[in-house]
């Protein structure tokens, strides 16, 4: 009988379908791989089996008994442990105390004093468990991010979970991590438990799984034991269309004059080392790099945003500054990783938006008052520009938009200074593959009229898509170049993942 | 690498500021009075610092979890008028728990404004404070209230040897330690310090916590202004005024955070006793009675701005630990190894 | 300081019947919410207190809130910012005293000299800039809470200023103020107060500046996502300080008018008005949580502050029930706009 099964989950948001009836069963020691590109449905669908949502309709059973958690703690009672990819431990409180939390056991009956030595004896074993070799009563901020998703498995352990879902679990461990927490997942198979397991690193979830679910928009398009599938086969089914559909031609070749912007041997230490680069007109230049190769701070150092130590960075030969505002002032523009966080004003119009960081242009000299008609035709000039959906960008707060059209109206705020050089973090993160051609086909635009263009992206098919260039960044170091005709997704993948040359002190 | 060691010792160095402070004004009020230096003087200190010291226990529990309690002085004056104006001759017990009691009620009234109605913490107490303090000043008439010579009388009460405040003050200490060491409910709040959604998501009871914490935090007050009441005599309209400011002052000198998830109740026993010394020192050495509320406010001043730069310092520190420095193995996300 | 952050959805209120619910969204997000209020409030009490509709106490309604408005629309300029200036009390006191001290023919600084109204009226207004600028500094550079350091910067410009008054004077207050100095505060053309024009001319300025300039829409987009701003090249700190420093400017200009109507400088001048100030300026519907706020609101709710107050003394209510109906008022604007804050989200 199966462990769970799950028939007909349906989930809409604000009247959005994300979920159209997803079917999914898991046997006791089965370890389930859920693959699909962002936004497909994995966290929703995720969410529901661990409490977090309710499903708007379907049903679900866990050992043959309808289920149906209203919290995270329904479910875990349940025996189903949901292992976020943030993790949720508490660094203020040690070991033992984040695995109890929620149930501490009492020294005396009737009386709410925590049996110390009960549960530093039960975390001890359940440390041993999981082969982590520290203290019960060590804080949580002095252990690694490997050794506090240890931590987690532990404590979905201490609550005798039946079925373990994991979420992105490898994006911040160090590859000896990685394999101590494969070794684990075995044992785990070993002692009947249920896995699920959610990642964008398809060898990892064909070497784990024994059956691979493939989810794209929101509903099931593939369904097979992992010995049927091949990353092609995940890859098509996720995405649906083939490489030449999704990227706009580009005609504009790159210009051989002076470079727009040059990096030379900028370092910063822990971070990037001896960083030097250049881009010239109409150029785009990818850079790729694993997840905390210092891809996203090279970004930020060029953009003022984090401090560096040595280097210089010129824009069309003269040196930067080293405040955002400055940094901006000279020509550059840069479309951060999270939009929620950084990139929008979550309440504000899409207008307001748009207008912020070129807002100065549009004012008397002297007095910053706005010429209000000037701006309106410029705004929503610069919202046709990037096809943007919208019913009022006067009134529509941008948060109503589709996460597609926010990306727009982010690039299209940028667009407004007219940049020279514009950096680009993760532009097509959590959008949908429509919104993201279109995207594309600004950036190319953009580059046709001139713009140098630094993008930074973990999809290598993105940068393949776009780049003239690609820099692989690696250690803090660029380890690797390649030009339009040696690109090679593979030989990509092996620069990013090189080891360290020298190790780190 | 080298930054993080700075870092740290940034941080030890202004862990231990309140403490520097609390030597400096040690050795200034001793060269400039003999009598301060006295055993009996500190007695003294230890005594009067007992009100803010009790009170601002209840205060560290609010601030771990993150948030503030600002209507603590109106609630020490409101359940003193309680007690005076309709309960003048209960047993001291009975009052002090009577007092305790209507504190914890205000705290619950704060609480139902905060867990359920979602208002921020400081305007709801601030609202309450004017609204605890014109409750007062209508039960009392404006007027003075004379209490009984059972509870006045209960200053000259030694056990052992030691004074009744500092019994209290004991007793409220140790149970304080007990609860946020040893309970479930004291690690649970320093949980919900640290982060209040991950705690939900953790199954914990936030809005409970947060409940329990303000009554806790009402029942200190109340407390505080009964141990207050049996130094000053009489309860005046101006009694515990604006005494939050210390009370707030105390714990945070003492190293609890203003951001929650960082301190404990020992510390604030230190923070009391910091600044009623100063205020013990100022006295001694007949300073103008002008400057008092500068002092004051330059000392909570300093225990915000440590506070803030602490906190600061912890999370540029907490940012660096986000990224993978010496993992840098980890791989490429959301990478098909091969493509069609 | 770490709060609870809504929970995406609350079936509660989802559930509800959705003709009630589209009525109490369209009540409280609109944006005469404040007027209606006004209004009903008048008409309800109109009965318990005749003299609400007399002309003497219309006008007195409107004189009262000429200062007020001055000094809340300083503090709507805080709120979009999603921070708060509690220093304005003792910024007004502080104001009185030390522009008294120099104009006072008791002698002041200036006493007696053509020179003395010009230089007291600066020397009030530095006061304003300059507590503004200490409180802004203190938060965008030392990154302290501004509640809390407005909360302190109170406590320690009421006590400078109690001080200060001791210096010029054994009364508690300073008197002896130029005729010339009086007139600015109760002079009158053609029956309108010199007072009402500055003060509406200050409004319809600080409503330009939020709607119309590069000022006001950093200001907005700050007071929504401090870090987008700062990553849109907004100049976060210039901004926040620059605001701090117009509520000292307002507050300053409500020290002016004040200390014009008493007649002398007194170092517990607005003292009071506390949470007139801050219940004026959020039930008038600008946010706690920053990024929404208007003048024309602030306008409506101090008129409501008003309204209360002179209902409360015209039925005789003493100071500690005025105390306790404006604690209270807060309280449910607060609540109010914590309500729209979730309903907002949801929508």
């Amino acid at each position: 009988m199966a462990l769970l099964e799950a028939k007909g989950l349906t989930k809409s948001f604000y009247g959005v379908t994300v979920l159209h009836g997803v079917d999914l069963a898991i046997e006791p020691g089965e370890v389930l791989g859920l693959v699909g590109e962002n936004g497909s449905g994995k966290s929703t669908s995720m969410n529901i089996l661990g409490g977090v949502l309710q499903p708007d309709g379907g049903s679900m059973t866990l050992g043959g008994v309808p289920y149906a958690p209203r919290d995270p703690r329904d479910a875990s009672r349940a025996g189903i442990s949901f292992i976020h990819q943030e993790l949720n431990l508490f660094p203020n409180l040690t070991v033992e105390e984040n695995l109890y939390l929620d149930g501490f056991p009492f020294r005396f009956p009737f009386l709410p004093f925590i049996d110390r030595r009960r549960i530093r004896q039960r975390t001890k074993a359940l440390l041993a468990e999981v082969d982590l070799p520290a203290s019960p009563a060590t804080p949580v901020s002095s252990l690694s991010p490997g050794e506090r998703q240890m931590v987690e498995i532990a404590k979905a352990l201490s609550g005798q979970a039946r079925l373990i879902i994991f979420d992105e679990p490898t994006t911040s461990l160090t590859s000896r991590e990685i394999e101590r927490l494969f070794a684990l997942i075995s044992k785990l198979r070993a002692r009947r438990i249920g896995m699920i397991y959610i990642s964008h690193i398809l060898h990892d979830v064909l070497r784990l799984c024994d059956h691979v679910l493939v989810l794209r928009d929101g509903a099931l398009v593939g369904s097979d034991r992992a010995a049927n599938m091949t990353p092609e086969r995940m890859v098509t089914l996720m995405v649906g269309r083939t490489m030449e559909q999704m990227f706009p031609p580009r005609f504009e070749k790159p210009s051989a004059t002076p470079p727009v912007l040059e990096l030379r041997s900028v370092s910063q230490p822990g971070v990037v080392k001896n960083i030097s680069l250049v881009v010239h007109r109409s150029e785009v230049v990818g850079v790729a790099g694993l997840l905390g190769s210092g891809r996203t701070e090279l970004a930020r150092i060029i953009f003022g945003l984090a401090p560096r130590q040595t280097g210089t960075i010129l824009v069309e030969g003269r040196e930067l500054a080293r405040s955002p505002r400055e940094v901006m002032q000279a020509g550059v523009a840069f479309l951060t990783e999270d939009r929620r966080l950084e990139g929008t004003l979550g309440s504000a119009s899409i207008a307001h938006n748009l207008a912020l960081p070129a807002v100065e242009s549009y004012a008397g000299t002297g007095t910053g008052v706005l010429d209000s008609a000037r701006l309106h035709a410029a705004v929503s000039g610069m919202a046709r520009s990037v096809q943007l959906k919208a019913s009022d960008i006067e009134r529509q707060p941008i948060n109503a938009l589709s996460g597609g059209n926010q990306q727009k109206v982010v690039l299209g705020k940028w667009l407004m200074r007219s940049p020279k050089v514009l950096i680009l973090d993760e532009p097509t993160r959590g959008i949908d593959v429509g919104a993201k051609y279109e995207i594309y086909r600004i950036i190319n635009d953009l580059a046709a009229q001139g713009a140098a263009i630094l993008v930074i992206s973990s999809e290598i098919e993105e940068l393949i898509g776009l780049s003239d260039r690609i820099l692989v960044m690696c250690h803090g170091e660029f380890s690797a170049e390649f030009n339009k005709a040696t690109f090679d997704p593979e030989e990509i993948l092996r620069a990013a993942m090189k080891k360290p040359v020298h190790s780190s002190p | 690498m080298k930054k993080g060691v700075k870092a740290h010792g940034i941080l030890v160095a202004l862990r231990l500021l309140p403490y520097a402070v609390f030597v400096v004004v040690l050795v200034t009020f001793a060269s400039l009075s003999s009598r301060f230096l006295q055993v009996q003087n500190f007695l003294n200190i230890l005594v009067q610092a007992a009100p803010v010291a009790i009170a601002g226990i209840g205060m560290t529990f609010v601030l771990l979890t993150g948030g503030i309690d600002l209507s603590v002085g109106a609630v020490m004056y409101l359940s003193a008028c309680i007690l005076g104006v309709f309960f003048k001759s209960v047993a001291w017990p009975v009052g002090l728990l009577l007092m305790m009691a209507c504190g914890s009620v205000w705290g619950a009234l704060n609480a139902v404004f905060i867990t359920r109605l979602r208002v921020v913490p400081f305007i709801v107490t601030l609202a309450t404070l004017f609204i605890a303090r014109g409750a007062a000043l209508y039960l009392s008439n404006t007027k003075m209230i004379f209490l009984p010579k059972e509870v006045t009388g209960l200053n000259r009460l030694y056990w052992f040897g030691i004074p009744f405040a500092i019994w209290t003050l004991a007793v409220v200490l140790a149970v304080a330690w007990v609860i946020l060491r040893e309970t479930p409910f004291g690690r649970q709040i320093y949980a919900v310090g640290a982060d209040p959604v991950a705690a939900e998501k953790a199954g914990l009871k936030v809005g409970r916590i947060l409940f329990l914490v303000y009554c806790i935090s009402g029942a200190c007050a109340g407390m505080g202004g009964f141990v207050s009441i049996t130094q000053v005599g009489a309860v005046s309209p101006s009694f515990a005024l604006e005494r939050e400011f210390a009370v707030i002052a105390a714990a945070v000198l003492g190293g609890t955070s203003l951001f929650g998830g960082r301190g404990g109740v020992g510390g604030t026993i230190f923070g009391a006793i910091l600044i009623q010394t100063v205020n013990n020192g100022l006295v001694i050495i007949n300073a103008n009675p002008y400057i008092y509320p500068l002092v004051t406010a330059a000392i909570i001043f300093l225990a915000v701005l440590v506070d803030s730069l602490r906190e600061r310092i912890l999370k540029r520190l907490q940012a660096r630990q986000i990224r993978v420095e010496e993992g840098g193995d980890a791989r490429l996300a959301s990478a098909p190894a091969r493509l069609p | 300081m770490p709060t609870l952050q809504q929970k995406p959805v609350s079936a509660r209120v989802r559930n509800a019947p959705p003709g009630g619910m589209a009525l109490l969204k369209r009540t409280l997000f609109s944006e005469y919410f404040t007027l209606v209020l006004c209004v009903t409030y008048f008409v309800v009490m109109l009965p318990f207190s005749p003299a609400l509709g007399t002309p003497t106490v219309i006008k007195n309604i409107f004189s009262e809130m000429i200062p007020l408005l001055a000094v809340a629309i300083g503090q709507t300029f805080i709120l979009i910012l999603g921070e708060i200036d509690l220093s304005v009390t003792s910024t007004i006191a502080l104001a009185s005293v030390f522009g008294a001290s120099i104009m006072t023919s008791n002698g002041g600084y200036l006493a007696n000299q053509p020179a003395a109204v010009p230089v007291g009226l600066m020397a009030f207004l530095l006061v304003g800039l300059g507590v503004g600028f200490l409180n802004g500094a203190s938060i965008t550079y030392l990154g302290m809470p501004s509640f809390l350091v407005t909360l302190t910067t109170r406590m320690l410009f009421s006590g400078i200023a109690i001080w200060y008054t001791t210096f010029h004077t054994r009364l508690s207050s300073i008197s002896g103020l130029p005729q010339s100095f009086l007139w600015i505060g109760q002079g009158e053309w053609n029956g309108i107060p010199y007072s009402m024009a500055g003060v509406a001319l200050l409004a319809v300025v600080a409503h330009l500046a939020m709607t119309r300039t590069v000022f006001g829409r950093w200001l907005y987009a700050i007071g929504i996502n401090r870090q987008t701003a700062r990553v849109s090249g907004v100049p976060v700190e210039r901004v926040v300080i620059l605001a701090f420093m117009i509520s000292g400017f307002c507050a300053a200009l409500c020290s002016i008018l004040y200390t014009g109507r008493l007649q002398t400088g007194t170092p517990i001048l607005g003292e009071r008005i506390l949470l007139d100030v801050i219940g004026a300026v959020v039930i008038g519907g600008t946010s706690l949580f920053g990024g929404k706020g208007k003048v024309s609101w602030t306008v409506f709710g101090v008129l409501f502050l008003v309204l209360v107050d002179t209902t409360l003394r015209l039925l005789g209510s003493s100071l500690f029930t005025i105390f306790m109906v404006k604690g209270v008022v807060i309280l449910m604007a607060s609540v109010m706009d914590a309500l729209r804050n979730r309903l907002f989200a949801e929508r």
